[in-house]
């Protein structure tokens, strides 16, 4: 077994919010050409006839204002170019036009297809070129955030495609549950940012078994003590307010809060890990984004394993209805361990459901009561209990990095 | 070992009067309907369509969680034996009844000196 999966005794997950992979990382390509990102060919065509490339042009905020558009229909619109056909097949040519509908105003819609330059973001691009990268990680849903983060948590939306409150239904339990109540227990944790900006999408969770959350403070405090459970979801800020030590800033991402704080609150969360060596040498962190929040992509989301749901038309308003036998536009998607290769670039197909399914089986082997999606997508890390496919390991390293980049916050 | 500087934000970055996205009104909803399972004394009595801001969504977000958190807790703690004699409770169930109907009054008038109304 290679010694990083041996050693390996912590997942870490921050979901951060609503920026698609182009936008993020698409300018990496430049650097490494396996990245699948941008290149001179890409464009959309604007509502005046223009072919408007995708440009470097992206910036921190009040560029993305209004919030650009990402549920079901303004997706279905930038994935398929208005094009509502059976058999269609998806162009990315909408994008454009998805936002103009919001104003009107032709130029401010181009901004859409801004990305940013690497050097605009230190963390995120650093972490994509000295640890792993997925070329292929989808959001589950060409929707809005719960939805997609319903796949993160219970691997499965139950049906939903929208914003809808969001009640989980028997057999499948999210994540957590199967940890908390397997024999022998397993020990997890959903850490939000503080009281103020809580938990987004997981209610019933919070209704029923808050002992299930932390606070951020408590993460770093359990990452300085060695205390982190064997698998973890951390939660960005979600508003600008008032906290305890002053003016908390927003740390998503979500258009329009500013991208500088997100970046760092990614190199916060890696630094803690990273702090204590005991954890760094036990731990991987993903760093992941619900769903791409209307900004480009290139790459057409593939097919999928369908789900055992159906959403009506009513629910989708395209007037077709939606089978969750397609996934959503492309998100960033980072792994982060020092038994990773840099310059590490993968190219199977991820999606949020990876999520659970990773965590499940690596932790508990073999477990049936699973949604279809989620027994059938990729893992990011092996399971220790099978015969190992080294293809796929990305805990590939003999020898534990030294090497592995330091982050001074401001 | 490579150590990067990460720039911090400008100040002007924050901005607590920025309006609700739909993502925040919707966490506001789903809150807003865990709140509604809570005890009425529990309930903090906020129109959450009256906010508008990232601030005021926030104060809202944090009570309501604390409140969750709280009946939880308040849930969880073992039952003394012979504490649950008839009269105390008659005596309890009496002081709830005024006790919701002062904060219904409360809450009017936290929702007014907070100037959510529109």
């Amino acid at each position: 077994m290679p010694p990083g999966l041996d050693n390996l005794k912590h997942i870490v997950v921050l979901m951060m919010e609503n920026r698609s992979f182009d936008h993020m990382l698409g300018d990496l390509s430049k650097t490494n050409p396996n990245i699948d990102g941008i290149n001179a060919n890409l464009s959309n065509t604007d509502t005046a006839g223009n072919v408007v490339k995708a440009q470097p042009l992206a910036q921190f905020q009040s560029q993305l204002d209004p919030d650009p558009d990402h549920h079901f229909p303004a997706v279905d619109l930038q994935i398929f170019g208005g094009n509502k056909s059976a058999g269609r097949a998806p162009t990315m040519q909408g994008f454009i036009r998805s936002y103009f509908n919001q104003q009107q105003d032709v130029k401010h819609s181009q901004k859409i297809m801004y990305y940013f330059p690497q050097k605009k973001l230190p963390v995120l691009t650093t972490l994509a070129k000295e640890f792993a990268v997925f070329n292929r990680w989808f959001s589950s849903i060409p929707g809005p955030t719960i939805c997609n983060r319903a796949f993160a948590h219970y691997g499965t939306s139950f049906g939903k495609v929208g914003m809808d409150l969001f009640y989980a239904k028997e057999p499948f339990k999210s994540v957590y549950d199967r940890l908390i109540s397997a024999n022998p227990k397993r020990t997890s944790k959903l850490y939000y940012y503080d009281q103020t900006s809580s938990t987004m999408e997981i209610v019933n969770l919070l209704q029923h078994q808050p002992e299930l959350f932390g606070t951020y403070g408590q993460f770093l405090n359990d990452c300085e003590r060695g205390q982190l459970p064997d698998y973890s979801f951390v939660e960005p800020n979600y508003s600008d307010h008032d906290g305890d030590n002053g003016e908390e800033l927003a740390s998503d991402q979500h258009p329009d809060h500013h991208v500088q704080a997100g970046e760092l609150f990614i190199a916060s969360v890696y630094n803690a890990i990273k702090a204590n060596p005991d954890l760094w040498k036990s731990t991987v962190l993903l760093i992941t984004y619900d769903e791409h929040g209307g900004i480009y992509d290139h790459v057409p989301p593939p097919p999928c394993t369908p789900d055992e749901f159906v959403a009506s038309p009513n629910d989708t308003r395209t007037g077709m209805e939606f089978r969750f036998d397609r996934l959503g536009v492309r998100v960033p998607a980072v792994l982060v361990s020092p038994w990773i290769p840099a310059g590490t670039v993968v190219d199977r197909v991820f999606e949020h459901a990876s999520i659970p399914s990773t965590a499940t089986e690596f932790f508990l082997g073999d477990y049936d009561q699973r949604s279809p999606r989620e027994k059938a997508a990729e893992r990011f890390v092996e399971r220790r209990d099978k015969p190992l496919d080294s293809t796929k390991n990305l805990l590939s390293l003999d020898v534990m990095r030294t090497d592995c980049p330091d982050f001074e916050l401001g | 070992m490579t150590v990067i500087k990460i720039p911090i934000p400008p100040e002007s970055a924050f901005n607590k009067q920025r309006r609700v996205s739909s993502l925040l009104r919707t966490q506001l909803e789903h809150l807003q309907e865990a709140e509604f399972r809570l005890p009425a004394r529990d309930q903090t009595n906020v129109y959450i369509n009256a906010i508008k801001t990232e601030g005021e969504a926030a104060e809202y977000i944090g009570q309501v969680t604390g409140r969750l958190q709280a009946a939880h807790a308040m849930k969880e703690r073992p039952k003394v034996k012979g504490k649950t004699s008839r009269v105390p409770a008659i005596a309890a169930m009496a002081e709830k009844k005024a006790t919701r109907k002062h904060k219904r009054a409360a809450g009017k008038s936290k929702a007014k000196a907070s100037g959510r109304r529109r």
